[in-house]
């Protein structure tokens, strides 16, 4: 081949490289604008939580027990979902209010790892050892300090928990890693922090764990073949920060899709374009088959260069998500400006929900493809009782409510009152993250609203590092915010602990203060006790329609006092393109609300994939 | 220069130190559970329980020894990232845009200056004015829809540009025969098309006013008229006595960019997704990566010092009148 003849060739790749991904070739170019720091080996996520890494190992990892659409339960690695009915989930009561719950798991037979060696209950036994490992830097200390296993033999085992909670029946209850690959490290690691203490060597026992942790999840070791994967995908090359190649693991047997898996993506590649504008320039130029979790922004999904290009290519979904906007109030009555605002009365709150009108907000903001939130959980949640007191767009009632606290109108219209001989006008300091567009708009129009019903609100934005800083929103008792919007992301494990302010079942209390070290998220000193009762004792409650009663009521309480003035759910964007099956996702679908939870059944229709989930039905908003 | 290090790591490290809020408040965000005791445990575990001048002398005393510590989101060694993955890729985008604006403005500057107030010159003034006030942010998102999406779909046969600037070849390919050298090469050239474009513009704009406007003064000066009047052809008169004198503000001016190809362009390289030392340091400090944040700081502190005692030096070595005794 001449130098001339090499040069079109390149040329020519190049060109074809763009027409060849989809169905031509039975791959799915996935667009991210996040890049995993590790991936795989850091099985306890020590070194990294990120959505982004989480997203890729639903391919790379399959689960005991999978969230579905609909956050029910379902086998994937276990012969059956345990439930009560079928004696897999034990409860016993073990006093002191406590309970104790068993979960008996069978593994399905003959399941392998990426390398063909078998996966057995050792690699959960593994990865049960290296969780309670002292010192380990976890993120989710509460399930480890309640957690238990018994093996029972290679493919049975029992999860125990002590105090259980409702939620410990939700998904996998323990996770695994390969012992065969990571085990033979991981004595040399013992061995080194056997020596150590915990309390006076915490910062280099952390390091040993996160080298283990490294040795086994960097782009080096992934791309030296280092690990093994259980899942429908294992890496064949990660490209750093440029994309992740995922190809089908042949030995994936725990699930056969409809038609066999010839019929499904046969290779998987995250492009990782960081620039959200630059990710949606490649959407429309054709290269990416899908967005992630991690893609695009709700405007520039709904932005017109997308939007009338789609017609026919992509379909562009509004997830709704977990995180729940909100603005949380000062109710710490220490606070002069809290009593002299009335904050800790209901009425003052109601009306400022009453004068605010969120439906046409979602509209006007985001074409109502991001739904007002009445309570905080989301209506995804089993848990969800849609029917709460509702606040409706009416600024009479909220002037009278408002008049009903003392309220009159100043002589330039802002509402005042005289409190021990002093006139005291209703102005109130906003604080939110600086930077945020969303939430500075959302200002200007509430701010404008507010001001109609004789409510002056200024605006007092600092940046993320210093408003979530634990100097600041830990300290409303101090007065440091009186009025703060942010987000808090709406678990499907409810418990309440947003805003209990005791935890009966744990004696801790949520509200920060002196006495607590400042610890626990009810920011805004909200004390309800029978909110307190009913959530603590939802938590134990594992009967699932009792449990919805008692979180049923809880919501009633939390909407009729209201505590913070819920907004809105923020929702996640999906770019899909025509014709791409079963790539959906819900609020909780996988137990995150990523897509790929499902990952063995994700496929192109003309290439023969069965589509088994419509986004449609699982609330997904049609972006047109 | 060494006292002036010392107190330029002393500085960067203290401020880092104190930006408010530490690498856990994202963790408390996400995780309601995690209760004070447990975060404290964390703050141990990564050391952040200690005082600021014993963490830095830990650093100071790993950093002598060239162990940068461990990036806490990238999991690898600081040094290697900055060192070993994004100041190579820097400068290469920055050199290569660096490159291209030398080459295009002084050629263009020439013309434009010899064809004083001629058309030509008007639609170069034009264009450079344009190129200077054009913010990159837009031009690099403008470029990537024009070469990316708009200019394909307009015309079949025209080739699609790629968003993203890093090829994904690797040289490992190369060695094992995968690909050949020249597909390697050829890659990663034609993805940097566009972030070099994006890059070199500004500075070609504005390079090109200044060669203008610098070798019109010379052109106005006596001894270019002397020049003349001895009757030299006008090339020797422009290329050999008025230009080399046009050029030196020039040179001062490039001087002054070349430390900049080594601190990264933090907006194109976000544009382009293309990983170099802008990213880098804009990412650590957002992400409280302490140990990479000083690595990249720490070095451009050092190339700073160093470049302003080259400058120094190079007066001497230029203009026979310094001398440093």
């Amino acid at each position: 081949m001449n130098r001339y003849s090499k040069i079109v060739a390149l040329g020519l790749t190049l060109v074809a490289g763009a027409a060849l991904a989809g169905p031509a070739d039975n791959s799915l170019v996935v667009g991210a604008s996040q890049e995993p720091r590790v991936l795989a080996g850091d099985f306890l996520n020590v070194i990294s939580n990120q959505s982004i890494k989480v997203e890729i190992e639903n391919y790379l990892f399959a689960p005991l027990i999978v969230q579905n659409l609909r956050a029910e339960n379902e086998a994937v690695l276990a012969t059956e979902v345990p439930t009560l009915a079928n004696r897999r989930l034990r409860v016993t009561d073990i006093g002191g209010g406590k309970r104790r719950l068993e979960i008996d798991i069978t593994l399905k037979p003959n399941l392998r790892w990426s390398d063909g060696d078998p996966l057995d209950t050792d690699d959960f036994a593994f990865y049960f050892e290296v969780g309670k490992a002292k010192g380990m830097a976890l993120n989710n200390p509460d399930y480890w300090e309640r957690v238990n296993l018994r093996v029972r033999d290679k493919q049975n085992m029992t999860v125990i928990f002590e105090p259980a909670y409702y939620y410990d029946t939700y998904g996998s209850p323990m996770g695994y890693a390969p012992v065969h690959k990571m085990g033979p490290e991981w004595e040399k690691v013992k061995a080194a922090a056997a020596p150590l203490n915990p309390d006076r060597d915490a910062q280099r026992l952390n390091e040993l764990y996160r080298n283990f942790f490294q040795q086994f999840s960097s782009n080096q070791a992934i791309n030296a073949g280092r690990m093994v994967y259980s899942g429908p995908f294992r890496v064949q090359r990660w490209v750093s920060n440029s994309s992740i190649e995922l190809v089908r693991n042949p030995n994936f047997n725990a699930i056969t899709p409809q038609g066999g898996a010839n019929n499904y993506v046969q290779r998987v590649i995250y492009r990782i374009i960081q620039n959200t504008n630059s990710l949606l320039v490649a959407i429309l130029g054709g290269g990416i088959d899908a967005t992630s979790t991690v893609g695009i922004s709700a405007d520039q999904a709904r932005s017109k260069q997308l939007t009338s290009r789609a017609a026919g290519r992509f379909d562009i979904w509004a997830i709704p998500g977990a995180i729940w906007e909100h603005i949380d109030i000062n109710k710490f009555t220490n606070v002069q400006r809290v009593r002299d605002l009335t904050l800790d009365d209901k009425r003052t709150r109601q009306a400022l929900l009453h004068a605010i009108n969120r439906d046409a907000w979602v509209q006007a903001f985001f074409d109502g493809a991001e739904p007002v939130s009445h309570t905080w959980v989301a209506p995804s949640n089993p848990l969800f009782n849609p029917n709460v007191k509702k606040y409706e767009y009416n600024p009479a009632r909220a002037r009278e409510l408002l008049a009903q606290v003392g309220w009159r109108p100043g002589p330039d219209g802002i509402l005042q009152r005289t409190v021990d001989g002093r006139t005291v006008r209703f102005e109130l300091d906003w604080v939110t993250t600086a930077g945020n567009a969303i939430r500075a708009r959302t200002q200007q129009l509430f701010i404008e609203q507010w001001r109609q019903v004789g409510i002056a609100v200024k605006t007092a934005n600092a940046p993320s590092a210093v408003v979530f800083a634990d100097d600041f929103i830990q300290r409303a008792e101090e007065g440091k915010w009186v009025f703060f919007m942010f987000a808090w992301v709406s678990s499907l494990a409810e418990d309440g602990n947003l805003f209990q302010f005791k935890n009966l079942n744990t004696g801790a209390q949520l509200v920060p203060s002196k006495e607590n070290n400042y610890a626990g998220q009810n920011i805004g000193n909200w004390r309800n006790d029978e909110f307190d009762r009913l959530t603590s004792q939802g938590v134990l409650e594992f009967d699932e329609a009792r449990r919805k009663q008692l979180f049923a009521r809880a919501q009633e309480i939390w909407a009729e006092e209201l505590p913070a003035l819920p907004l809105r759910f923020r929702s996640n964007f999906l770019v899909v393109r025509s014709g791409l099956v079963n790539y959906v996702a819900s609020t909780y679908s996988g137990g995150n609300g990523y897509p790929g939870w499902n990952a063995w059944e994700i496929g192109w229709a003309s290439r023969g994939a069965a589509k088994r989930h419509d986004q449609a039905q699982a609330g997904g908003i049609a972006i047109k | 220069m060494i006292p002036l290090l010392f107190a330029a790591s002393v500085v960067i490290f203290t401020l880092l130190a104190l930006q408010p809020g530490d690498p856990l408040d994202e963790l408390r965000q996400q995780n309601p559970r995690i209760t004070a005791e447990q975060l404290e445990q964390l703050r141990r575990a990564y050391g952040l329980d200690q005082p600021i001048y014993v963490r830095y002398f830990k650093w100071l005393g790993r950093a002598l020894q060239g162990d940068f510590g461990q990036s806490r989101t990238y999991a690898s060694p600081a040094g290697q990232i900055i060192f070993g993955q994004r100041l190579p890729r820097t400068l290469v985008l920055s050199g290569a845009a660096l490159t291209l604006a030398l080459l295009v403005a002084i050629p263009v500057g020439i013309f434009s200056a010899v064809r004083q107030y001629s058309r030509a010159d008007y639609v170069i003034t034009f264009f450079s004015f344009v190129g200077f006030s054009m913010p990159i942010f837009f031009l690099g998102i403008l470029l990537l829809f024009l070469f990316a999406v708009w200019l394909p779909e307009q015309i079949p046969w025209f080739p699609k540009f790629p968003v993203q600037s890093i090829s994904d070849f690797q040289w490992s390919q190369v060695q094992s025969g995968e690909i050949t050298f020249l597909q390697f090469i050829g890659d990663w050239a034609f993805k940097l098309v566009l972030p070099v474009l994006a890059l070199s513009t500004i500075q070609m704009a504005a390079w090109t006013r200044y060669m203008r406007a610098s070798l019109l003064e010379v052109l106005n000066q006596d001894y270019v008229r002397t020049a003349r009047a001895k009757g030299l052809g006008e090339r020797v008169v422009l290329y050999k006595h008025a230009l080399r004198n046009a050029l030196i503000p020039i040179v001062t001016l490039v001087g002054l960019a070349i430390p900049g190809v080594f601190g990264g362009a933090v907006i194109t390289e976000t544009i382009f997704s293309y990983p170099g030392m802008g990213r880098a340091i804009f990412d650590s400090l957002v992400e409280k990566d302490y140990n990479v944040a000083m690595a990249a700081l720490a070095f451009l502190a050092l190339l700073t010092a160093t470049f302003n005692l080259l400058a120094d030096l190079m007066y001497a070595v230029v203009d026979p009148r310094i001398r440093y005794s």
